[in-house]
C-alpha cells in the first residue's frame, strides 16, 4: 500500500507523450503528489472500448514538468534507454531474469490452483449440506464448467472476489484448467508479462544520457502549478471546454470545484467568454476560475516567479 | 396618449436614453454604460442607496484607469451567500432576510468591451481602496433571542472575513448588451478574488 518507489520516477517520453507504466509509480504519484494523469491503455483485441482503461498512464506536459521541477520524476527518452539498456544487458542477466519470470508464473499458477481446490471443497461441502444425497454427478458437472461463483450456490461472499479473480486468470488457458483442477501443484505456469522494463534494465539515473530536459509547457502552466500547490487535483478540461478541471481532493472522492481557464495578464479576454464560462460552470455546480500570472514568461523558461505571481478570480452566475 | 401627434411616436427616445442624455453631458460611452447599469439595478432589481465611485488613475501611469467608475448599492435581498456561511446560518436558524442588507460593488461593462485580467484585478484593487459607511438602519424589529443569534453571526462573520473562509472580496460583474440591435439586457456575475468554492445550487 505505502510503496515508496525509487526517486526520481522515470517518466517515459514516447512519441511526444509522457507515459507511466509502473502501477506503483502511478499510485504513489496519486497518493503523494496529487497527480492523476489519464489512463490510456486499452485491450489489443478491442482497441475501441474506452470504458475500462488501464496502464499506461499519460501525463499532461504540465504534470510531467511539475514532477520534474519537484525532483520527484525525470523524463526518459524511452527508445534510447531501451536500446542502450538491451545492448548492455549480459546473457547471464537475461537468463536470470527469465528464470525469475518463470518462477513468478509458477507461483501465480500455484495460488490459482490452490484457490480452485479450496473452492471445490467449499462447494462440495455446501451442496452436501444442502441437498443431502443425489449430488455427485451434478457437482462434477458444474465444477468442470469452470465458474462455480456464477451459480447461486457458489462459495461464501467473503471469498467471492479473489475467487472470481482466480477464475479470470484460469480462463486464460483452457489447458491449465484440467491440471489445476486435479492438483494444487500444477505443471503449467502462467506467462507473466511485466509492464515495466526496469527490473532487467538498470533504473535510469540522473547522469544517464537518455534523460531529457524538463518538458515544454503551455502558457497556462503557472496557473496549473498555483492550483496544484493549493492542493487541487487537476485533470484535462476538454469535457467542460476549459483548460483544467480542479478537484479539491482525489477525483474519486470529490466533485470538482472549478473549470479553470488561464490567461496572460494583458491578454484580451472577450467578456462573452467570462459569461459563457460562468454560466456553464454554474450550470454544472462548479465555479469558473479565471487566472494567470502577472509576469511575462522569462527567457530562460523558469516558471517559479510566474507561478508566485498568479492571481485568480472565481466567477459564478449571480442569478439575477 | 397625450396629443403630441406632431412628433412621430416611433422616434420618441426611451426613458433610459433621456436619462443618459440628461445625466451624462460628456457623451462618454463608458459613462453611458454606467448609467444604464445603474438604472437597471435601481429599476429592475430595486437596489437602493446607489453610489458611483470614480476611480482616479494611479499617479505612476499616465493612462486612464482600466475601470474608471464602480457602482455600489444595497440589494433588497442577498445576492451571494457562501456555502459555509449558508451552513452556519442554517445551523443557527438564521434566514437571509433577518440580516442587515449589505452594500455590494458592481463593475459596469458592455459587451465587446476590451477586458483582461489586469483590468479585473485593477477593479478589485480600486474597490479595496474605497471607503464607505455601512448604513446600519432599517433592521426589522426582532426578539431578544434573534438579536443574540445575529450578534453571534456578525462576530463570526468578522472572523470569516479575516480568514476568508466565507469567500474573499466579491463584486458583481455587470455586462450590458449594447450591440446593434441589442436589447439592453444586463447580466450579472459574482466575481471573487482567489479560489472560492462554488455554491451548491
Amino acid at each position: 500500500m505505502d510503496f515508496q518507489p525509487t526517486l526520481p520516477i522515470p517518466i517515459s517520453f514516447i512519441s511526444g507523450r509522457y507515459l507511466l507504466f509502473s502501477i506503483d509509480a502511478v499510485t504513489y504519484l496519486r497518493r503523494e503528489h496529487n497527480t492523476c494523469g489519464v489512463l490510456i491503455g486499452t485491450l489489443p483485441q478491442i482497441p475501441q472500448q474506452n470504458v475500462f482503461l488501464g496502464l499506461p498512464l499519460e501525463l499532461m506536459p504540465e504534470e510531467a514538468r511539475l514532477l520534474v521541477d519537484k525532483g520527484v520524476a525525470c523524463i526518459v527518452d524511452e527508445a534510447k534507454a531501451q536500446k542502450d539498456g538491451m545492448q548492455s544487458l549480459l546473457e547471464e542477466d537475461r537468463r536470470q531474469y527469465l528464470r525469475e519470470l518463470e518462477s513468478q508464473g509458477l507461483q501465480a499458477a500455484r495460488i490459482v490452483a490452490g484457490r480452485k481446490e479450496q473452492q471445490k471443497e467449499d462447494y462440495f461441502k455446501k451442496s452436501l449440506e444442502k441437498k443431502g444425497k443425489k449430488k455427485p454427478n451434478v457437482q462434477s458437472k458444474e465444477t468442470s464448467n469452470g465458474d462455480p461463483t456464477a451459480s447461486p450456490t457458489g462459495p461464501s461472499t467473503a471469498n467471492d472476489e479473489p475467487a472470481s479473480l482466480g477464475d479470470f486468470f484460469a480462463g486464460d488457458s483452457s489447458s491449465s484448467r484440467g491440471t489445476s483442477n486435479s492438483t494444487p501443484n500444477p505443471q503449467h505456469t502462467y506467462g507473466v508479462t511485466p509492464t515495466t522494463s526496469y527490473p532487467p534494465l538498470p533504473h535510469p539515473s540522473a547522469s544517464s544520457d537518455a534523460i531529457l530536459s524538463r518538458p515544454d509547457v503551455p502558457l497556462s502552466y503557472p496557473l496549473f502549478a498555483h492550483m496544484h500547490t493549493r492542493g487541487y487535483f487537476l485533470s484535462p478540461g476538454l469535457r467542460f471546454g476549459c483548460q483544467y478541471v480542479a478537484y479539491p481532493g482525489d477525483p474519486l472522492r470529490f466533485h470538482s470545484h472549478f473549470l479553470v481557464v488561464s490567461a496572460e495578464w494583458d491578454q484580451d479576454i472577450n467578456l462573452m467568454d467570462i459569461i459563457i464560462g460562468g454560466r456553464l460552470g454554474t450550470g454544472v455546480k462548479k465555479g469558473f476560475l479565471l487566472g494567470g500570472p502577472q509576469k511575462e514568461k522569462p527567457e530562460d523558461g523558469s516558471e517559479i516567479e510566474r507561478t508566485e505571481s498568479v492571481r485568480t478570480f472565481s466567477i459564478e452566475w449571480a442569478g439575477m | 396618449m397625450p396629443s403630441t401627434q406632431t412628433a412621430a411616436p416611433s422616434t420618441e427616445p426611451s426613458a433610459l436614453t433621456k436619462l443618459i442624455e440628461t445625466v451624462s453631458a460628456s457623451g462618454n460611452p463608458v459613462e453611458a454604460t454606467t448609467i444604464q447599469i445603474l438604472h437597471n439595478l435601481q429599476q429592475q432589481h430595486l437596489w437602493t442607496n446607489m453610489q458611483l465611485h470614480h476611480i482616479s488613475a494611479p499617479e505612476t501611469s499616465p493612462e486612464t484607469p482600466a475601470v474608471p467608475v464602480l457602482i455600489s448599492g444595497v440589494p433588497p435581498h442577498r445576492v451571494y451567500t457562501h456555502p459555509d456561511e449558508q451552513l452556519y446560518m442554517l445551523e443557527k436558524g438564521i434566514r437571509e432576510d433577518d440580516l442587515r442588507p449589505e452594500r455590494l460593488f458592481v463593475i459596469p461593462t458592455a459587451q465587446n468591451q476590451s477586458w483582461s485580467l489586469r483590468r479585473m484585478a485593477s477593479a478589485f484593487d480600486a474597490m479595496s481602496g474605497i471607503e464607505f459607511v455601512e448604513d446600519k438602519e432599517s433592521l426589522p424589529e426582532v426578539d431578544v433571542e434573534m438579536t443574540k443569534k445575529l450578534d453571534q453571526y456578525y462576530e463570526k462573520r468578522e472572523e470569516a472575513i479575516a480568514t476568508k473562509e466565507w469567500g474573499s472580496t466579491r463584486m458583481l460583474l455587470a455586462m450590458v448588451d449594447k450591440n446593434m440591435g441589442g436589447d439592453g439586457t444586463v447580466v450579472y456575475y459574482v466575481v471573487q478574488e482567489g479560489e472560492v468554492k462554488p455554491r451548491q445550487n
